[in-house]
């Protein structure tokens, strides 16, 4: 090696550790800044532990669990829990509930969205029983599986169903789906097709990354990744990035835990303000 | 990746490693009560975004960065950061060599330009691979190159390909 990096080496090597150092990392390591704790197991389950619990509810239409009737000229479309499944053995859990649409004429989009609803969450299932099966005798599972879905939007044209899945394991992940469709037409609405080309995903991008900026800036504990010390910042959204239109008439994009931010700041939306995109959308039916 | 396996790799990277951390921080700001709020500024910017942790391999490398990028943070903030223009670069590297040499390259190395420095701190100091140091700066390996070689340049000094390489 060469004499003269050598000789800046040693300097290097000779800057003086102070003392203050260990107590300054111990005491940033020990802060846990503003973060949530990774994993709470529920004491209720773990008194549960050697049970086997088992229950199947279904529930016919019409049933107390309606979600969600209003009538649109004439015809009542629903959201009802179609089935509800709960397990629960060896520290582990499954709650899965399957929403089901009825009350469209187009029977086709009907059909795919229940049969979609159904076989995602009997793989959900199949899964819960696959890993208890690999589970040695008294060995503990520690596994929570719960999935289920809400109304976000039901209005004269737009019926919104929202499904999510929340899984923790050794970590937890949370994943949501928005189907947005349109009541009227019997259609299910896409982000692409709300616009007249692709120059949303720019438009949609650069003000979420406004917004974002504008969140760190004013409120303490919010923190995006979006620079380039991170990772893996926000660099644009999906084209067909989850979304949603709220009763208002407003866009709002769907960012699933840990995928823009720390997992502590959970599933994250934003709300597109309309003026941004109006004149990229192809028409202001959903959005105004 | 689990976790708290990710919680523990850290802390004990972290650990193990905070001297290195220190110096590294302190070559830039020159400073001992600004380069501890570097490391402490690195290891909770470290907590909080350890979700993005891909790969335990990486680790170290990943809190290099984010040292690095804190400590340039820091200049530009406090507006420490020079931008050395073409002609004071042109005056480094055509300066003549005098006897007090030591005193001279240590001169050169604390003017070098950050983005300078910063490869010749990695790669001889803390002896960094080629590809470790361009996933730091995110850079790719080439460029890596080229910077060392100029910033090579600039201190005047020589070496072989092997010497670079090794």
């Amino acid at each position: 090696m060469n004499e003269k990096i050598e000789k800046l080496k040693k300097q290097y090597h000779d800057i003086l550790i102070p003392d203050e150092l260990d107590d300054v990392v111990a005491q940033a390591l020990s802060s846990h800044p503003r973060k949530k704790k990774f994993y709470i197991w529920p004491s209720a389950i773990a008194a549960a532990a050697a049970i086997i619990f088992i229950t199947t509810v279904n529930v016919s239409p019409g049933a107390a669990n309606a979600m969600a009737k209003i009538p649109v000229l004439g015809k009542v479309v629903e959201v009802i829990t179609f089935d509800e499944l709960k397990q629960e053995e060896n520290h582990s859990r499954i709650d899965v509930k399957t929403p089901s649409i009825s009350g469209l004429e187009n029977k086709g989009l009907q059909t795919s969205l229940n049969e979609k609803y159904i076989k995602e969450n009997e793989r959900l299932y199949e899964q819960f029983k696959k890993e208890m099966k690999t589970l040695q005798k008294g060995e503990k599972g520690n596994v929570a599986v719960s999935s289920g879905y809400d109304i976000i939007t039901d209005t004269d044209d737009l019926l919104v169903v929202h499904r999510y899945v929340e899984e923790s394991r050794a970590s937890t992940s949370s994943v949501n789906q928005y189907d947005t469709i349109d009541k009227k037409h019997e259609v299910l609405v896409t982000l692409p097709s709300l616009f007249k080309d692709k120059r949303y995903i720019k438009v949609i991008s650069e003000n979420i990354k406004q917004q974002m900026k504008d969140q760190m800036k004013h409120e303490e504990g919010k923190i995006y990744w979006l620079t380039e010390e991170d990772m893996d910042p926000f660099k644009e959204i999906a084209d067909n990035q989850s979304f949603y239109i709220t009763k208002d008439h407003k866009l709002r994009i769907v960012f699933d835990k840990y995928k823009v931010a720390p997992g502590y700041m959970g599933n994250i939306e934003f709300e597109i303000p309309t003026g941004v995109i109006s004149n990229l959308l192809v028409g202001k039916r959903y959005i105004h | 990746m689990k976790k708290h396996d990710a919680h523990q790799m850290l802390v004990a990277c972290i650990t193990e490693h905070k001297a290195d951390f220190y110096r590294l921080a302190f070559s830039y700001v020159k400073n001992q009560e600004d380069a501890l709020d570097i490391v402490q500024e690195s290891i909770k910017k470290a907590l909080i975004s350890m979700d993005s942790i891909k790969d335990i391999q990486s680790i170290k490398s990943w809190l290099y960065k984010i040292v690095v990028r804190t400590a340039i943070d820091f200049l530009r903030k406090h507006k420490r950061l020079t931008l050395v223009n073409d002609e004071a670069l042109e005056y480094l590297s055509s300066g003549r060599e005098d006897q007090y040499e030591d005193i001279d390259l240590k001169q050169a190395m604390d003017q070098l330009p950050v983005k300078y420095k910063t490869i010749i701190i990695l790669r001889f100091f803390e002896d960094l691979k080629m590809d470790e140091i361009a996933e730091i700066i995110e850079e790719n390996v080439n460029t890596v190159k080229t910077r060392l070689y100029r910033a090579l340049n600039l201190l005047r000094i020589t070496m072989t390909e092997e010497d670079l390489e090794q």
